[in-house]
């Protein structure tokens, strides 16, 4: 039963630092907007107003239920883009939305940018493909939008080459209009040796960034430390990705090495987790958690059961190797299984599967957790899985690009 | 709705009249309702069953104008062969209706427990929604909040990439 009393102290409650100022002019903003003709007795006018004139004072039970019908309906894109409105809305309608999304590991959908850095689903590779433009020197990667292999994609991170004198650098953004580094769409570089047989991707954030508490003035509790002081939009090295001839020199595949620097190894075994990025981090905040581990009501946790640092010793990071193609006698080639997602005969194509565990003699994994391939004359598709995001997988292939090891 | 009168009306007795509800609004005007029809509201469905002998409820915080049209959507939809496209035709003309009245229905339907009717006002103010921008939403909804310059800025970034 919501009396006047209670309307007031919702509104109060959504509207948040309001000024009561600013309150009454919401108020009396409106004025009355009766759709009949019919008599409202003068008593019951002002509360009238109060109650029908502000949807801010709807009751959070109700926002949530308009909000997760949108989330449910919205399910690809480009519709998805009203999820991401709604949680532009305000601070109260971000929350919710941001409670109800649920990561690509999850839903198998990509709805926020930060669902770029967080582990693709598990159980299914989610489709994408990277469009070259030579005039430009830009990669653009999409989201496929239907099984077939037409360009109809979503647009999700560009990344623009830059020659240097000793490497190069392919600068990661949001924002295909935008590639500098200072840039808040700025997401990370692939930096390549002079030789372009070994390449580091830098993510600007660090693994475990993002703790909704900061950002948010909500007042539910969460546990938190503060570890770090504040830290900058920085260049963390997320994975190292080396090219070798393998023992037939440039007539057979080349071998690929990818080392994922905060994905432990464990997170491949059953039960295990890989970090999940929440939120990106404005330079402009004071604190910054590096290796705390953040638990609010609000974010669903992923990281690693708390009191491990990220990248302990113990715990080996993940390694990815190509897996082998097979020798076809009759085609006379190097056959690899992509399933229909490649088409056109490349070095640069390639699976990656888990590398068996040091030390241990046994067969390769099966699972493929990233393919790359060639479809087109500019046109390569990317599928990806957990636990490696679309951020490291686009950084991988784009290694693949630019490598000169056993290139035709 | 009366059943049709049977040949020998002179003779048999009157049929049985429905039972009527009396709802009393906010500001004190009564409105008639039938049994069945209210049954559609948990909340009255409660208090019916509370309160065998009285018929007159009181609901304190809905007005006049908004019961008037509840006690219509329920009415209707207690209604007896009516066929789900009529029926869809119907709704869509009953929230067919100003932000400000949208909304009261759905405050009385959540107050109410009417689910047919909360849905059907929570599903329009969704559609409402799709298809417009952060900043369209906030003018038809009149939400006024105030945000950080960072909290702008990353709104700002977020729907650029996925109106892109």
């Amino acid at each position: 039963m919501a009396s006047f009393k209670s309307i007031i102290q919702d509104v109060k409650d959504e509207i948040g630092n309001i000024s009561r100022k600013g309150f009454d002019h919401v108020k009396f903003g409106y004025g009355l907007r009766s759709r009949s003709h019919r008599v409202v007795q003068d008593s019951s006018v002002v509360v009238d107003a109060l109650k029908q004139s502000c949807w801010a004072s709807m009751p959070p039970e109700l926002l949530r239920d308009v909000l997760m019908r949108i989330e449910k309906s919205e399910s690809t894109w480009p519709p998805r883009k009203n999820v991401v409105a709604c949680a532009g809305v305000c601070r109260n309608w971000r929350e919710i939305m941001k409670e109800i999304v649920k990561t690509p590991e999850v839903s198998g959908k990509l709805t926020f940018p930060i669902s770029l850095k967080q582990p693709g689903p598990r159980d299914s590779l989610l489709q994408c493909y990277i469009k070259r433009n030579r005039s430009n020197q830009t990669y653009y990667l999409y989201l496929s939008l239907d099984q077939a292999l037409n360009e109809d994609g979503k647009f999700l991170l560009a990344a623009r080459k830059l020659r240097r004198p000793t490497c190069t650098d392919y600068i990661i953004s949001l924002n295909p209009d935008d590639m500098s580094k200072g840039s808040s769409t700025y997401i990370g570089k692939l930096r390549s040796n002079f030789l372009g047989t070994k390449f580091t991707a830098f993510d600007a954030q660090p693994p475990s960034a993002g703790s909704r508490v900061m950002k948010s003035r909500s007042t539910r509790l969460v546990n938190f430390k503060q570890v770090s002081p504040k830290v900058p939009a920085g260049n963390y090295p997320a994975v190292h990705i080396s090219y070798e001839l393998n023992v037939l020199g440039s007539r057979g595949p080349r071998r690929m090495q990818c080392v994922l620097d905060a994905i432990p190894a464990s997170s491949i075994e059953p039960g295990g987790v890989a970090p999940t990025q929440t939120e990106f981090m404005s330079s402009t905040l004071d604190t910054f958690p590096s290796f705390s581990f953040f638990r609010s009501k609000s974010t669903r946790v992923e990281n690693l059961e708390s009191g491990r640092p990220m990248s302990a010793p113990k715990d080996g990071m993940l390694v990815l190797k190509n897996k082998s193609p097979r020798w076809h006698e009759q085609l006379q080639c190097w056959c690899l299984n992509f399933h229909g997602r490649v088409t056109v005969a490349s070095v640069k194509n390639f699976q990656l599967v888990a590398s068996p565990e040091q030390g241990v003699a046994g067969t390769e994994h099966e699972n493929v957790i990233l393919q790359f391939g060639k479809v087109g004359k500019d046109v390569f598709t990317m599928d990806y899985q957990y636990p490696i995001s679309a951020f490291q997988s686009f950084a991988i292939c784009l290694s693949s690009f630019d490598t000169r090891i056993a290139c035709e | 709705m009366s059943s049709p009168p049977s040949a020998s009306a002179s003779s048999s007795p009157p049929p049985c009249p429905k039972k009527m509800i009396t709802l009393r609004s906010s500001d004190g005007a009564t409105f008639e309702i039938e049994e069945t029809a209210a049954l559609q509201s948990k909340t009255l469905e409660n208090m019916i069953h509370e309160n065998c002998a009285s018929t007159l409820i009181p609901v304190p915080n809905i007005t006049g104008e908004v019961l008037a049209r509840v006690v219509e959507f329920c009415s209707k939809h207690a209604e007896a062969g009516v066929d789900d496209e009529s029926l869809g035709a119907w709704d869509e003309e009953f929230v067919a209706v100003d932000h400000t009245t949208l909304f009261d229905y759905i405050r009385a339907a959540n107050f109410l427990e009417i689910p047919t009717l909360l849905d059907l006002g929570c599903q329009t103010v969704a559609d409402m929604i799709k298809g417009k921008t952060p900043d369209e939403i906030k003018k038809t909804f009149k939400i006024t909040t105030a945000c950080t310059p960072e909290e702008e800025e990353e709104v700002r970034g977020e729907n650029q990439w996925a109106f892109e």
